[in-house]
């Protein structure tokens, strides 16, 4: 748990990845690419002191990354948002099986959510409703820019996701995490459309859209579609970063979600192991807002607001009765092996 | 021509300063992705990286094209060769584009040419400008209710070296701002098509309509939240920029 000021700060980190990105499982050139892109966000945002190697960076196991999330990185919870870039890794890059060693051997700690690709048609219906029969998700993570075969992607918005976002409303999976950041395909038409989210929000009002990286670099008609939809989130991954690297402009995309969107509606994730929550959400909870800065957004980015973010409104999604995790939490394993115990003792005593 | 003064890099580079990444609406000297310019009458070549491998190709290709139809401005100059380093589709760029051809061409799976994309962009572009130049007439005491009245005949930019007139309409209000924020938004305004007459209003709505003085102040928000987004996605080119091309100094 992070302290602040005095008080807890039980923190659920929104977007963490187990990747296999070594060599070996590379399939397609594209694969290749694809982690060299992530190592330049890598080193782009992350303090020098605290920069993997590339060869760290391809492939790190369940030890290390249990470390630097609960040991080092103050998250009391983790919630796994697999990618499966099938056609660029030979066994996926970032699967909910793989993610599922994890889970499985920590499951207070972590929420594993699944995925689906609507292009996959009825076959991939059946793999999803296995899927989802084997691992219980209550959220899926979609990657609506992955390539498949001869598709350069796919949208939100379409006949064929509309079908798989009905079956999650039948199986109770409530929380939808599309994937909106940077594409490089469709080519031109769609490249930087966040409408197939607006759609669908509006289509499915019993689902919660958690878009990850704010739309960046759309965050203008993000907002303004989150604004209009009240079950459209924002999820900070990609964004978090810039409090450290650069405070101003993080607050003012701050500023920006807490005038659109509201405090209840903005979620924390690191993007593990893109970067370590760590330093970040060190950065994030110093983050502040200036006085100038407040007067224009007419918004406050105080502890309580830190809180919602860093870990009560994704607790809302989810069903995490925050109190109760704290009990759970104080006596398991990886509260044993880091000796985590004493922060969660005060829960304890309030009860 | 052999007599006058040789065209050098400095020339394309002047040129080529006008380019501006569509994304971030920067110049693309500024943003540093000219690595680059040879000078070989009658023949330029401009070489290029840009943040990731993976910028998008159409984003690329405007790039790269505007950098070649700048060059080609230049006297002495009958060709010019683009190569784009680093890039996913930097051989079909490099080579499409020298050779003049069309995007849509090159690329077999792209939906159509590039003026959509370009026309969205430039749209973006106005409306942050748009966010600038009222917040300047802000500064002067001139709200953006009040702004939403104005025509481009209101304004005389650069009327006093460096700041521009401006005659606010039925309040008898005369105001000067400074001439960059708001003469970068008329170069931008006129340029699509937004403003052309003396009796056009100066400012629009985000869809392009006259603003209702009543909602001046969100149309306001929503400028700032599109020029927030411009100096997000700045931010992020710009780390990966550094990472990419190892500008920080090394220890």
């Amino acid at each position: 748990m992070y302290q602040h000021e005095g008080e807890d700060v039980f923190v659920i980190d929104g977007h963490v990845h187990y990747w296999d990105a070594s060599k070996e499982n590379i399939a397609h050139e594209g694969g290749e690419q694809f982690i060299q892109c992530f190592y330049d966000y890598h080193t782009g945002f992350t303090p020098e002191e605290k920069q993997w190697s590339l060869d760290e960076y391809r492939k790190y196991d369940k030890d290390r990354m249990v470390r630097d999330l609960f040991g080092e990185g103050y998250a009391d919870m983790a919630m796994f948002q697999p990618t499966y870039l099938s056609d660029f890794y030979e066994e996926g890059f970032n699967t909910t099986e793989q993610n599922a060693e994890l889970a499985e051997e920590y499951p207070e700690r972590f929420v594993l959510n699944t995925s689906f690709d609507p292009r996959d048609g009825e076959e991939g219906m059946e793999e999803f409703e296995r899927k989802v029969e084997k691992y219980d998700p209550k959220g899926v993570k979609l990657y609506t820019a992955e390539w498949r075969g001869d598709s350069k992607g796919w949208r939100l918005d379409s006949e064929e996701a509309f079908e798989y976002l009905e079956k999650c409303v039948e199986l109770g999976i409530e929380n939808i995490h599309p994937h909106k950041g940077p594409t490089i395909r469709p080519l031109n038409r769609d490249a930087f459309d966040v409408k197939d989210v607006d759609d669908a929000a509006t289509s499915f009002p019993e689902l919660n859209f958690v878009v990850e990286h704010v739309g960046l670099p759309r965050l203008d008609d993000f907002c303004w579609i989150a604004a209009q939809e009240p079950n459209v989130y924002g999820g900070l991954a990609v964004a978090a970063p810039f409090a450290e690297q650069r405070p101003r402009k993080f607050a003012e995309i701050m500023g920006e979600l807490l005038f659109w969107l509201g405090e209840d509606r903005i979620v924390f994730g690191s993007d593990y192991a893109i970067w370590e929550p760590g330093w970040l959400i060190e950065a994030v909870m110093e983050a502040e807002l200036t006085a100038e800065e407040r007067a224009e957004y007419g918004v406050e980015l105080t502890t309580d607001v830190k809180k919602k973010i860093m870990g009560e409104n994704i607790a809302e999604l989810y069903d995490i009765d925050i109190e109760e995790k704290k009990q759970e939490l104080r006596d398991d394993e990886i509260a044993d092996r880091f000796d985590l115990e004493s922060q969660y003792e005060g829960a304890a005593a309030d009860d | 021509m052999s007599r006058s003064a040789p065209i050098g890099p400095s020339d394309v580079i002047d040129r080529v300063e006008r380019v501006t990444d569509p994304e971030l609406d920067r110049s693309i000297v500024d943003l540093d992705y000219v690595d680059d310019v040879a000078v070989d009458p009658p023949t330029a070549t401009i070489e290029l990286t840009l943040p990731t491998a993976w910028c998008s190709p159409a984003f690329a290709w405007m790039m790269a094209a505007d950098a070649r139809d700048a060059a080609r401005d230049l006297p002495g100059i009958e060709r010019v060769r683009v190569r784009l380093r680093d890039h996913m589709h930097g051989e079909e760029i490099s080579r499409g584009v020298s050779r003049r051809r069309a995007f849509e061409d090159v690329f077999d799976d792209a939906e159509d040419d590039l003026s959509a994309v370009r026309a969205q962009f430039d749209h973006k572009a106005r409306v942050a400008r748009q966010y600038d130049a009222v917040e300047a007439l802000a500064d002067a005491g001139v709200d953006p209710s009040q702004s939403a009245r104005l025509r481009r005949r209101d304004v005389d930019v650069d009327a006093l070296d460096g700041r521009t007139a401006v005659q606010v309409p039925n309040v008898d209000l005369y105001v000067t701002i400074p001439t960059e924020p708001i003469e970068r938004y008329v170069r931008k305004a006129e340029a699509i098509g937004l403003v052309s007459a003396p009796d056009d209003r100066l400012f629009a709505t985000i869809e392009g309509e006259p603003v209702p003085p009543e909602d001046a102040e969100t149309v306001h928000r929503r400028a700032r939240l599109t020029r927030t987004n411009m100096h997000g996605q700045g931010g992020i080119c710009d780390r990966l920029h550094e990472a990419r091309n190892g500008d920080r100094t090394d220890a």
